[in-house]
């Protein structure tokens, strides 16, 4: 094939990747740093705070150019942005600038006077800080965070405990994965070999079975779940016939409940990268082995699951990284606990518009996926070397 | 034909892209919650504007908007928006500034109108029971705790707005100091405390209908949730117990998204769907509370409708938009916070 037919084929996928993957990707880390509010809504105010030494008060001119920006700003309607920005650091600055705002032309000079008249919280130090630390034009403040810290006065410090969340979050989110990660191969394994091993029309009818569910959506599947698991629901009525227990069963938001719908959810996604795997192994190597004098398990042990490998590393690669953005089955199965943080990602985006939140939790949740993946390459890799 | 093949996929991709321009003139566009309100309000409001209106739903998340916002792609022209939503979206020039020489703002109840939104509807929640499984239940938010009196598990709603004032007046908070005690460190301790007592017989929705669920196949004893849906059940024959005196409400906005090619006719279009005589069609398949003075104050529709909000409204705590625009993302954070541990 000619070189430039290649790249011209090639030329819309390479589009696509770059468009569709690359430009969101660093758009996404770019919104994560990010701090462009003040600079863009009280320019004058960021250039005397960027003057400023950031002892005691700031001078005549950071209040003038206050009171001057945030009643414009305010009249055309570019306030918002700023105050929920501040508001974020610093919960109670949004009042403070607004009732600046709002007091229009009326405020008259030494602002350094007529400011803090109007709202005490101008006269604390602590508030120009607040503004200073928003100058940008990138900051830490949402990566700091997203993991439960703040750049306090003193450097990095922890959130108050009442208000730490998110470290936890994500080890549960990371927990769960792995746990599901787990047992999606421990089940798929058996299962697609002994897909594998089945002639046709058997081994069409057996894969029917695993793949019908796939092409359902997640949301069916865990509704489905939700009325299994219901109180009053089949899987109760079933073991309160069998006599089994006595009272119904609390199932529905528990661990086990999100446990059970995910791993049920993400097996098929497990079972097809093993079964395309074991379909292309030699069968002449295990009846070898065999002839070779080794029993069952050493044929499994040295030659089966060295050449399945690849397909459970892929296997559990996409079920590692499809679980660990899981909303919507924990969200309908699980109870307060058992949250895991895409949903706070959600939260952030769409109901309280925090895009540097949610930009922040995401890179964080990028680089976590990265690290388990890179580490399960490297302990594979090193598996795979000792054993050559 | 190696040649002739790259050619062909070249053209086909370039057609592809020249041929995805933007769409010339859409539909006045109209969202709204969704469920068997908007059909009614399909039938009674939408349809009887006189031009074509297209009306969709959606659950009340404002991200999807600002982004239409930001992207100058406007899909959505009228929205009903929750009032934080309304104030802080018309600060962030995210809805026009309602016309008043189309709108009458001289009809709407006192409070129900806004620079950016128009009074839509009011709504509430409060507590209700199922009266076939649990013939007694609190009266009000002290008794809703007191769970010696009324075993069972309860439902409130995930997360912090409506949930910590309740929280206080499950703690003995008059309504009338709520807010100011909700403002301070030591109210907050207290509401956190209350919930902390409640929290083993707790469990909590996010959907709308998950109240009503939860309490048709027994999950909960006691639920607090939307009156709307809950007179809706008792009218459609539910045996629910709904205690009015503990009714928390607010009111949600028509807005027009800024930016809007349909900007002019959709407020037409508000000015429409706020006349009495549609809403008035309206009240008769729905217990609605209209931001309408004319028809919230009809006293054949108060008579007709015992279960209409307005009725009721008196008694309640009108959940207030400015404190939780002032301290929603702490305490929201905080509520996470808590919910997790």
């Amino acid at each position: 094939m000619p070189r430039g037919l290649a790249a011209a084929l090639l030329a819309p996928l390479l589009l696509l990747l770059g468009l569709g993957f690359l430009a969101p990707l660093l758009a996404l880390l770019a919104t994560a740093v990010r701090d462009p509010e003040l600079a863009a809504t009280l320019p004058g105010t960021r250039a005397e705070l960027v003057a400023w030494d950031g002892q005691g008060l700031p001078g005549e001119g950071a209040f003038a150019a206050l009171a001057r920006e945030s009643t414009a700003a305010l009249a055309d309607r570019r306030l918002g942005p700023l105050t929920a920005r501040l508001n974020f650091s610093e919960p109670g600055l949004r009042a403070a600038l607004l009732r600046v705002a709002r007091a229009g032309g009326r405020l008259s000079a030494p602002f350094a006077d007529s400011v803090p008249a109007l709202d005490q919280r101008w006269a604390d130090p602590a508030t120009w800080q607040a503004l200073a630390a928003a100058r940008g034009p990138l900051t830490s403040l949402y990566l700091l965070r997203a993991l439960d810290l703040t750049p306090g006065a003193a450097g990095i410090e922890a959130v108050p405990a009442d208000l730490a969340l998110f470290r936890e979050l994500f080890a549960r989110t990371l927990w769960v994965s792995l746990l599901v990660t787990l047992a999606c191969i421990l089940l798929a394994y058996p299962l697609a070999a002994l897909i594998a091993g089945l002639r046709p029309p058997w081994s069409g009818i057996v894969t029917a079975m695993v793949l019908v569910p796939f092409w359902s959506s997640v949301l069916v599947r865990s509704t489905a779940w939700f009325a299994l698991l219901a109180r009053e629901g089949p899987v109760n009525e079933a073991l309160l016939a069998a006599g089994l227990i006595a009272e119904p069963l609390q199932m529905l938001g528990t661990r086990a409940a999100v446990l059970v719908a995910t791993i049920h959810v993400l097996l098929p996604v497990a079972v097809l990268p093993l079964l395309a795997v074991m379909l292309r192994l030699d069968p002449r190597l295990p009846r070898a082995a065999a002839s070779l004098g080794a029993g069952p398990w050493l044929r499994f042990w040295r030659i089966w699951l060295p050449l399945t490998l690849p397909g459970v590393a892929a296997g559990g690669a996409l079920v590692f990284l499809l679980a660990i953005g899981f909303y919507i089955t924990p969200a309908l199965l699980g109870g307060e606990r058992d949250q895991l943080i895409a949903w706070f990602i959600a939260q952030f985006l769409n109901r309280d518009v925090n895009w540097g939140m949610a930009a922040a939790l995401s890179v964080w949740l990028l680089a976590l996926a990265g690290a388990v993946l890179a580490l399960a390459g490297l302990l594979a890799g090193d598996a795979w070397r000792a054993r050559r | 034909m190696k040649a002739w093949l790259g050619a062909l996929v070249a053209l086909v991709f370039g057609a592809g892209v020249i041929g995805a321009s933007p769409l010339a003139a859409r539909d006045l566009t109209i969202v709204a919650g969704g469920g068997a309100l908007q059909d009614h309000m399909r039938r009674t409001l939408f349809g009887t504007f006189g031009a074509p209106v297209v009306d969709t739903a959606y659950d009340y998340n404002v991200g999807p908007i600002r982004a239409m916002v930001q992207a100058r792609n406007i899909t959505w022209d009228v929205v009903m928006v929750e009032a934080p939503d309304l104030i802080r979206g018309c600060e962030d020039g995210v809805f026009e500034r309602i016309d008043w020489s189309v709108v009458n703002r001289a009809k709407f109840s006192a409070g129900g109108t806004n620079e950016c939104g128009a009074g839509a509807i009011g709504w509430g929640v409060s507590v209700f029971w199922d009266r076939n499984r649990h013939p007694a239940g609190p009266a009000n938010f002290q008794e809703f705790w007191d769970v010696q009196r009324f075993p069972g598990r309860r439902t409130l709603r995930r997360g912090a707005r409506m949930t910590l004032e309740i929280a206080l007046m499950g703690d003995g908070v008059p309504a009338a100091e709520v807010y100011r005690l909700l403002a301070t460190p030591a109210g907050q301790a207290r509401a956190f405390a209350a919930l902390d007592r409640l929290r083993p017989n707790l469990h909590f929705w996010t959907g709308g209908q998950q109240p009503i669920e939860l309490v048709n196949n027994g999950e909960v004893a006691f639920a607090v949730g939307f009156v709307g849906r809950t007179a809706n059940a008792i009218r459609g024959g539910a045996a629910y117990e709904l205690r009015w005196p503990t009714l928390l409400y607010a009111f949600d906005y028509w807005a027009v998204v800024r930016g809007s090619p349909n900007a002019a006719a959709g407020m037409r279009l508000i000015e429409h769907i706020t006349n009495p005589a549609p809403l008035l069609e309206l009240t008769k398949v729905w217990p609605v509370n209209p931001v309408t003075e004319a028809v919230a104050n009809d006293s054949d529709v108060r008579a007709r409708n015992p279960l209409m909000m307005t009725n009721h409204q008196a008694g309640g705590l009108q959940i207030d938009t400015e404190f939780w625009l002032e301290h929603g993302p702490a305490l929201e954070q905080r509520f996470a916070a808590w919910l997790n541990r």
